[in-house]
């Protein structure tokens, strides 16, 4: 019987194949069924009344219309949907993006008019004040309430004495109430969002002041943040060691004031960029710059506080969300990162620019909230220990001077093309969400493994057993795995892990002397954060996560994304993601006269993805949508 | 299902293999079961190795349908949204599902994001993968979206005065007083939804799809023959039945 499904299934195919018909005939039911399966997978959705009016008519041209929608956001939406699946650039909360030197924070005090008010302050905030030093700038002698570290608030506030008052605090119109908040008089205020995430709109509590009536025009924030220079000099407080906890400290505070670091007292005086974690830490001069763009709001005094309304779900796209709620000022950060990806692969599909891009493209997309990102708030979590390796200055992935100037917070919609990050940059690679969703070396360089070559790491039958050899690529039971994982997850070896800290060679050489073990022991806790003590000897350290390949290291991630690119697999693997896709369906070994042909389209189109998608949408696999089932008698033909 | 007619040539076909096989012996050996040893390689016995068809006398040049054996695909979940959205007249997702909520507290329909996951959106946030295929849940989804899109259509199309051409998705006429329609007036009608949803004219299905639909819609009229004001009339809930039959059917949700 199987022949009869057999000559049933070529007779199919042919008539399916046949898509353009005599002009005086009417379609098929085939061809309706093929012309909607174009629209779910070119337009987004089925076709409409119109459309298939059009379609109907004599001399209806398929293949054309297959190569106007070949150009569409809707088509390359499609396409994203092949990679987005495979990689999840998505982060929840799992994700904890709380940067003290970033979040803003607020006290409700009593002004000297006996209101009550709000305050804002950053807690990683150097102070000139002992009182008050990497801490709220009005001390509890000058408030009544104490404000510790997890948030809570203790004592009864009383009315802050007016000189202090307003020597620690002032008044700024804040970039996330001011579109112009560049100006020198903001008066632009933002109105309510629309729900969507493509107009900045704060919870509710950043929109009134603190007795809940009065819309807020302007916000107190400590003097110190309100501070705009991109520089500051290393302040030195000139305490050397911590107080002992038994002595009352100055100005009622419940945490002993911060001593200086050695990195300080040898660097006093000198510049430090605002920009990064270690130059807010380091300098009173470093403040959260014009408007305050270079902090986030945040409603309350948690450790990761509202901020903005943002959707939560948004399959059709950021501008069609299906929800809007009040999310935190972490969620903020991580929704843009995810769209920044979303973004980059659409800018690629749509311009049809070459595939190998996704890796090794040095370009981006950035619209406002990720040019903030970029400019002011990446640097934050750079270099805390770095700095016993004189790493003060955050050599970033994305270069901040290579982000466009003009682009606000509030350029939510604009979506604009930077073509080169910096010599670091390496297509998704190097984005933060890559970064954050792939927090290890090896789980990024597994997934590289895993989308990119469409190949998996498959443990051999071997049982384990019990040894110390830290060398994976080597202990029995891990080498099967970490002998080809190793090596690739060296490239990340100069990007911090769950991080986009980049570890430049100069400061942090792949075998460092500095680091050497001493006596069997490991070296000092600075070198420990970076250099692994298993792998270095008594003359040098060696980097973490350098032992697969010191070569690797020094490539970084642009080395992994050559060598994956020009991997013999990576052609048949992006065929292989996008038709199995199209198609629903694995592909078998019956699949590999198209698979080849694919390969063939892809590699002589310069590796750009329309024309091989063209030539599987024209392909009999594609057409005959699957709709072979064993259990189906062909049409015609008679069981 | 084998037919009897499948069932008799495979009956027939072993018998013919089994004439030209060597006959076996009349007294079979005691069969041993080796010890299960690991790393011992089991090989088979050597009478049950695979034969290529091809060797099979006669089958030298028999053609062979090597095609993939796979269901239609399952429609992405985000062109399924989509396209509830496109046959509610391409409002935005919010004021969709302001629109199908609806102003009573029928409870119809919830929020779209409770859906989300019973629809087989991928949450990548949690590496919750895209569901390749059907499930339970989700056909429950869609029958709930399903009701709620054709029921809220019905009211905004057939009860509200709307013009035809401004409808969303019921964009025919229906006969004044309540007049019963005849095949030919329901098959015209029929047709228009059925473009809509499937995408292609009703004359085109399977035969018996118009009859069933017709009955669908003549069961639902009948029983709401003496339905209140607050309730569908008969013609309401015969088009809300047919709607709601064609919006969760497999050629919908596969393509």
């Amino acid at each position: 019987m199987r022949w009869i499904h057999a000559m049933s299934a070529v007779a199919l195919l042919g008539a399916v194949t046949a898509a353009a018909r005599p002009a005086d005939a009417s379609p098929t039911r085939e061809q309706y069924r093929l012309f909607r399966a174009l629209s779910i997978d070119l337009q987004g959705r089925i076709p409409l009344p119109d459309e298939i009016a059009a379609f109907e008519r004599p001399g209806f041209d398929l293949d054309a219309w297959i190569d106007q929608h070949l150009q569409g956001a809707a088509y390359a939406e499609r396409l994203r949907r092949v990679y987005l699946d495979a990689l999840r650039l998505e982060v929840g909360s799992m994700f904890n993006f709380v940067s003290n030197p970033l979040v803003l924070r607020r006290v409700r005090v009593i002004d000297p008019d006996g209101n009550p008010s709000y305050v804002y302050f950053r807690r990683a905030q150097r102070r000139d004040r002992v009182e008050s030093d990497l801490d709220f700038c009005l001390s509890p002698e000058e408030t009544g309430i104490t404000v510790a570290a997890n948030g809570t608030l203790t004592g009864t506030a009383h009315a802050i004495d007016r000189a202090a008052w307003n020597q620690r605090t002032v008044e700024v119109r804040p970039w996330w109430l001011y579109r112009d908040y560049r100006s020198a008089s903001p008066s632009q205020r933002i109105g309510a969002g629309d729900g969507s995430a493509m107009t900045l709109s704060p919870v509710a509590g950043l929109l009134m002041d603190a007795d809940n009536t009065t819309p807020t025009t302007t916000v107190r924030v400590c003097r110190e943040e309100a501070l705009t220079a991109d520089r500051g000099a290393v302040y030195l407080s000139g305490r050397l060691t911590a107080l002992p906890r038994t002595s009352p400290y100055p100005g009622g505070r419940v945490t002993a004031p911060p001593t200086d670091s050695a990195y300080a007292r040898a660097h006093a005086g000198q510049m430090v960029s605002c920009t990064s974690g270690t130059g807010v830490s380091l300098s009173d001069d470093c403040g959260c710059g014009v408007g305050l763009e270079r902090c986030m709001p945040g409603n309350s005094l948690g450790n990761d506080p509202a901020a903005f309304n943002l959707p939560d779900n948004v399959p059709l796209g950021a501008d069609q969300p299906l929800d809007s709620r009040a999310q935190t000022q972490g969620d903020w950060s991580r929704f843009w990162w995810a769209q920044e990806a979303v973004h980059f692969l659409d800018d690629l599909f749509v311009r049809d620019r070459d595939v190998r891009g996704l890796l090794t493209d040095r370009g981006t997309m950035v619209n406002g909230a990720t040019a903030q990102f970029y400019r002011g708030f990446a640097g934050s979590t750079c270099c805390g220990n770095g700095t016993q390796f004189d790493y003060a200055e955050p050599a970033a992935l994305f270069d901040p001077a290579r982000v466009p100037t003009d682009l606000t917070p509030h350029d939510l919609a604009t979506w604009r093309r930077v073509d080169d990050r910096g010599p670091q940059a390496a297509g998704l690679l190097t984005t933060p969400i890559f970064l954050a969703k792939y927090g290890t070396r090896r789980a990024r360089a597994h997934i590289v493994y895993n989308a990119f070559l469409c190949r998996q790491f498959v443990a051999e039958n071997l049982a384990l057993t019990p040894s110390t050899e830290p060398n994976l690529m080597v202990r029995p039971g891990c080498a099967a795995c970490h002998a080809a994982l190793e090596p690739l997850s060296a490239y990340f070896t100069r990007v911090t892990e769950s991080g986009w800290t980049f570890l430049p060679a100069a400061a942090f050489p792949a075998l460092n002397p500095a680091c050497a073990t001493r006596g069997g022991n490991s070296p000092n806790g600075g070198c420990t954060s970076f250099y692994d003590p298993a792998f270095g000897s008594s003359t040098q350290g060696m980097l973490r996560g350098a032992y697969g390949s010191l070569a690797h290291a020094d490539e970084g991630p642009p080395g992994l994304a050559r060598a994956i690119v020009d991997a013999p697999e990576f052609a048949s693997c992006v065929v292989k993601n996008v038709s199995e896709s199209f198609l629903g369906r694995s592909l078998t070994a019956e699949d590999q006269p198209l698979q080849e042909s694919l390969v063939t389209s892809l590699r002589s189109g310069g590796f750009r993805m329309r024309s091989m998608v063209r030539t599987l949408l024209r392909a009999d696999a594609y057409r005959a949508a699957n709709n072979l089932a064993s259990a189906t008698w062909r049409e015609g033909a008679t069981p | 299902m084998k037919t009897t007619l499948q069932r008799a040539s495979i009956a027939a076909l072993v018998f013919t293999l089994g004439c030209n096989s060597t006959p076996a012996p009349a007294t079979n050996p005691p069969v041993t079961t080796p010890p299960v040893d690991a790393g011992a390689v089991v090989t088979r016995p050597p009478e049950v190795t695979p034969t290529p068809v091809t060797e099979i006398p006669g089958h030298e040049v028999l053609a062979q349908d090597r095609a993939p054996k796979e269901p239609p695909r399952l429609m992405p979940a985000e062109t399924l949204i989509r396209s509830y959205i496109s046959l509610f007249g391409g409002l935005s997702p919010q004021a969709l599902q302001v629109r199908l909520r609806g102003a009573t507290s029928d409870n119809l329909f919830d929020t779209w994001g409770d859906y989300l996951s019973a629809l087989g959106v991928p949450d990548y946030a949690v590496d919750i993968p895209r569901a390749p295929q059907t499930n339970a849940l989700m056909l429950a989804a869609f029958e709930r979206i399903g009701v709620a899109l054709c029921e809220r259509a019905v009211l905004n199309d057939l009860r509200g005065a709307v013009a035809t051409n401004d409808r969303v998705l019921f964009r025919f006429e229906l006969p004044a007083g309540g007049r019963a329609l005849t095949d030919e007036e329901f098959g015209a009608r029929f047709d228009v939804l059925h473009r809509r949803i499937l995408g292609y004219p009703a004359a085109l299905a399977p035969e018996s799809r118009i009859p069933r639909f017709r009955a669908l819609y003549q069961g639902a009229v009948t029983r709401h023959a003496d339905a209140g004001a607050r309730s569908f009339n008969g013609p309401e809930a015969g088009w809300a039945s047919v709607c709601e039959g064609l919006v969760r059917h497999p050629e919908f949700h596969l393509y």
